[in-house]
């Protein structure tokens, strides 16, 4: 019995739905306040602390708005493809060592690495669906561009996570973190930074965010949504760079991996874990401010021309110095 | 810049002697050719072997009466022409000259929309400013027209979203969206990301100012025509404050004319600051986009400080300006100026070093010189395709002619090279505004003028921050003009969007688009 409060609690509560949904909406806040502060500007200044409580009162301010569905639109899809790709990435998440183990005790799997950056392409696919659905020539577009970019870049990206798995030795996240007592973005920098990059295209940040280009195409696939369906559209966006972030930390910063002072180790692990997902979501940050939007051909032709043949490079590159790396994992 | 010598005078009277042509030299510019109907193409055809810098810069149409005057103001490298025709009121149609200049399509078309004279082979057809809903048969700006008589038809319901074209989709954009801060609509066909056509519909904001300007009196015109656009408002006060001192022959004191020079240059700066910015926002570069703003507030303040106001100036006067520099001022005004000077580099750099700027901004929205001349585009566009005009330079007004500086001229033709004209001339009209300050005449600034002017008529061009800018001013004799006209730059360079957006990507409409500037309360008015 006992075990299944816990469980329900770890799922619901800490580390899982909760504690995600109020880490998504402080990360957004962090991200808000670095570009702003980057830009010359405040950022988030009067919902509670400096703004601290802004992300929350956007998200509830859109769930009281009203709901329009176009008629036009495919309605099944158009309403459920919001959710199902929040609960996707939320799934995700939960496979994450956040606190040391993952949220849902003993669910990892040899090959969980596979299955989880499958899920983000699932997740990516349900945008996609969300645009395609809208019958609108904005949003189409806005889709089809979600669909070219996560098509392209998801190679790289799975390339590139070979790398930490190839350095473990395993492709189970668990062992992934636990065989990290040297962060893998030590031994292997070229695959970290790769990775960051290609996670920066992955999450449609800037200088890749075409599918959100708005002088273009307005919201890309958001453009007919408001309301809830727009908060959950939204709240998704944002657990994706978190997810995006955790990813990089599991699979290159060693997790929850830290000294571990006094009292419980959980409460440890998930300081150093969020820690250094918050240190990967500056940086990507900074990536965003610096740069100008790209064009979709020049994303692509950077894709294949530029990230493939450098991530094949990494990986051949990791492999050859596997010998010297083995004794320091 | 005058590099060619051509006399534009001599030329016309020696190649149309013998023919039925009355050249008034003086008049309307440097010359003004009276042309019977469907024989201005003739005089036309003659400029345009003489130099290959003429181009039609507006076409005023006006009512005379009985007759409808059609008036083609045309510039060349030196001079400025204008071409009077008049055509019968019951009848009135007129050849069209847009296969000699293709440019000129949208000023006829504006001339058919207000007046009513039909140009027979022009290829565009249909409303420019009006609303669809304009009934048939009246229009604005004849005399006989009645307000009362406007009975606006039901809006039409079709709504053709999807073409019939399999495969290709119909883009609007417009007039609500968020690649344009004001309204105006652009439904772009796109196969895939490639633009096949690209449609315009402008006149959504257009208020009738022209139709306005003569019920209200020359001092409350200049007023009504600074607020045709927010951003360049000292252009269009200073164009019709000097058509009208043109028609009054009243000599401006030297100090006015400087003052006006410092006021119009505040004016472009932060017009061109403004501009600069809002291309990083259309591709994506929201940084830029901030800073640029964030520096374009002290101009503001400055503008404030000299003018008394932020944005419409309402400084400038007929016979002068409205209120004096003091002394104590300067300081503060060379301080925020030199302030900007510092940061000019570092943006000048960003311009041409960062990469993912080239990337968006070169080779995007590519117009050749000789589209360039064709399509008579003026300002920073013309300048960024290697087309040298300024009429700061060519037609020296207020103090222009004493202070020196450099006509930018770029020769890529591309969006890049047009923010970079900008980015050059932001650097200039420092220069100008300094040493305006430090060369500033003593003595009056205003001199009275008489509320009523005498008959007569004038026209005036500005270099206003977008580019050559133009008031057509006729008196009746009266405190009341009898038509006045204007010209915005932004209605000149649509033609060049609409040409260079083919072929290229969505991705690059928006980019290159605010690289014209566009206004569309001035394109409007």
């Amino acid at each position: 019995m006992i075990d299944y409060l816990w469980l329900i609690f770890r799922v619901l509560v800490f580390p899982g739905f909760t504690f995600l949904l109020f880490f998504t909406m402080f990360c957004d806040w962090i991200e808000r306040k670095v570009e702003a502060r980057m830009q010359n500007r405040m950022g988030p200044s009067f919902t509670g602390p400096r703004g601290l409580f802004q992300p929350l009162a956007d998200f509830i301010k859109l769930l009281t708005k009203e709901e329009i569905t176009p008629t036009e639109s495919k309605k099944n899809f158009f309403r459920f493809a919001p959710i199902l790709a929040l609960s996707v990435l939320v799934f995700a998440l939960c496979f994450l060592p956040i606190d040391g183990t993952s949220v849902i005790p003993n669910v990892s799997f040899g090959g969980d690495l596979i299955f989880v950056m499958a899920l983000v392409s699932v997740a990516n696919f349900m945008l996609f669906l969300a645009g395609w659905s809208s019958a609108n020539p904005y949003s189409s577009i806005g889709a089809a561009r979600v669909l070219t970019q996560f098509l392209g870049y998801d190679i790289p990206l799975l390339m590139l996570a070979l790398a930490p798995a190839f350095l473990a030795g395993s492709l189970t996240l668990a062992t992934i973190v636990s065989s990290q007592w040297v962060p893998f973005a030590v031994l292997a920098p070229w695959a970290f930074v790769l990775f960051i990059i290609t996670m920066q295209a992955e999450l449609e940040k800037d200088p890749f965010d075409v599918p959100h280009a708005e002088s273009e195409v307005v919201a890309g696939h958001e453009t007919e949504y408001s309301g809830g369906k727009l908060a959950f559209l939204k709240l998704a966006r944002d657990v994706q760079i978190v997810f995006g972030a955790s990813l990089i930390t599991v699979l290159f910063l060693g997790g929850a991996n830290g000294p571990v002072f006094f009292g419980f180790p959980e409460f440890w692990g998930t300081l150093w874990f969020v820690l250094k997902v918050l240190v990967i979501i500056v940086i990507s940050e900074y990536i965003t401010v610096l740069f100008a939007r790209l064009r979709i051909d020049q994303v692509v032709k950077a894709n294949w021309r530029i990230v493939l043949p450098l991530s094949v490079l990494s990986l051949i590159l990791t492999i050859s110095l596997a010998v010297w790396i083995y004794p320091l994992v | 810049m005058s590099n060619s010598n051509i006399d534009i005078v001599k030329v016309l009277e020696t190649k149309l002697k013998g023919k039925s042509f009355q050249i008034q030299p003086g008049k309307l510019g440097t010359v003004a050719v009276q042309a019977i109907p469907d024989s201005h193409r003739e005089v036309l055809k003659v400029m345009l072997a003489a130099d290959e810098k003429t181009g039609v810069i507006a076409i005023t149409g006006i009512d005379l009466g009985a007759t409808i005057g059609v008036y083609y103001h045309i510039r060349t490298s030196n001079a400025f022409v204008t071409i009077q025709s008049e055509v019968p009121k019951e009848n009135p149609k007129i050849a069209t000259i847009t296969d000699l200049m293709p440019g000129a399509a949208f000023h006829e078309l504006e001339v058919s929309d207000l007046l009513g004279v039909v140009f027979e082979g022009n290829p565009r057809s249909g409303h420019v400013v009006l609303p669809d809903t304009w009934p048939e048969g009246i229009f604005p700006l004849r005399k006989d027209v009645k307000a009362s008589e406007v009975k606006l038809n039901p809006p039409s319901t079709t709504d053709a979203r999807f073409s019939g074209d399999k495969g290709l989709v119909k883009i609007v954009i417009g007039p609500h969206h968020p690649a344009l801060l004001e309204p105006e609509k652009f439904a772009v066909m796109v196969d895939g990301e490639t633009v096949k056509s690209v449609e315009p519909r402008i006149g959504y904001v257009h208020r009738g100012i022209e139709k306005a300007a003569e019920s209200k009196t020359y001092l409350q015109n200049v007023y009504l025509v600074e607020r045709i656009c927010g951003i360049c408002n000292a252009c269009h006060a200073t164009c019709f404050v000097e058509a009208v001192e043109k028609i009054l022959k009243t000599e401006v004191p030297p100090r006015a004319k400087y003052l006006r020079t410092i006021i119009l240059e505040l004016n472009r700066l932060h017009s061109h600051l403004l501009t600069l910015g809002h291309a990083g926002l259309e591709i994506g570069y929201e940084t830029l986009f901030q800073y640029f703003w964030r520096d374009r507030e002290p101009i503001m303040d400055l503008t404030e400080l000299v003018t008394g106001n932020r944005v419409i100036s309402s400084a400038i006067t007929v016979g002068g300006v409205r209120r004096d520099l003091k002394e104590t001022d300067i300081p503060k005004i060379k301080a925020t100026l030199s302030d900007l000077r510092k940061k000019v580099p570092f943006y000048k750099q960003m311009y041409e070093n960062e990469p993912t700027l080239r990337m968006r901004m070169q080779k995007v929205g590519t117009l050749a010189r000789q589209d360039a001349l064709k399509l008579c585009v003026v300002g920073p566009v013309a300048r960024g395709s290697g087309v040298d005009i300024d009429v700061r330079k060519d037609e020296p007004y207020e103090a222009y002619g004493e202070i020196p500086f450099k006509e930018i001229v770029h020769t890529a033709g591309d969006t890049w090279a047009r923010m970079n004209v900008r980015m050059d001339e932001v650097e200039e009209s420092i220069n100008i505004i300094e040493y305006a300050i430090d060369n500033m005449p003593t003595g009056a600034y205003r001199v009275k003028v008489p509320r009523v002017v005498p008959a007569g008529e004038a026209v005036n061009r500005v270099e206003a921050p977008r580019g050559e800018l133009l008031h057509y001013v006729k008196s009746n004799g009266t405190a009341y003009p009898e038509r006045v006209k204007v010209r915005t730059p932004t209605f000149a360079n649509i033609p060049a969007f609409l040409k260079t957006a083919i072929g290229e990507s969505i991705a690059d409409v928006p980019p290159n688009f605010v690289s014209l500037d566009p206004c569309f309360s001035c394109t409007d008015r």
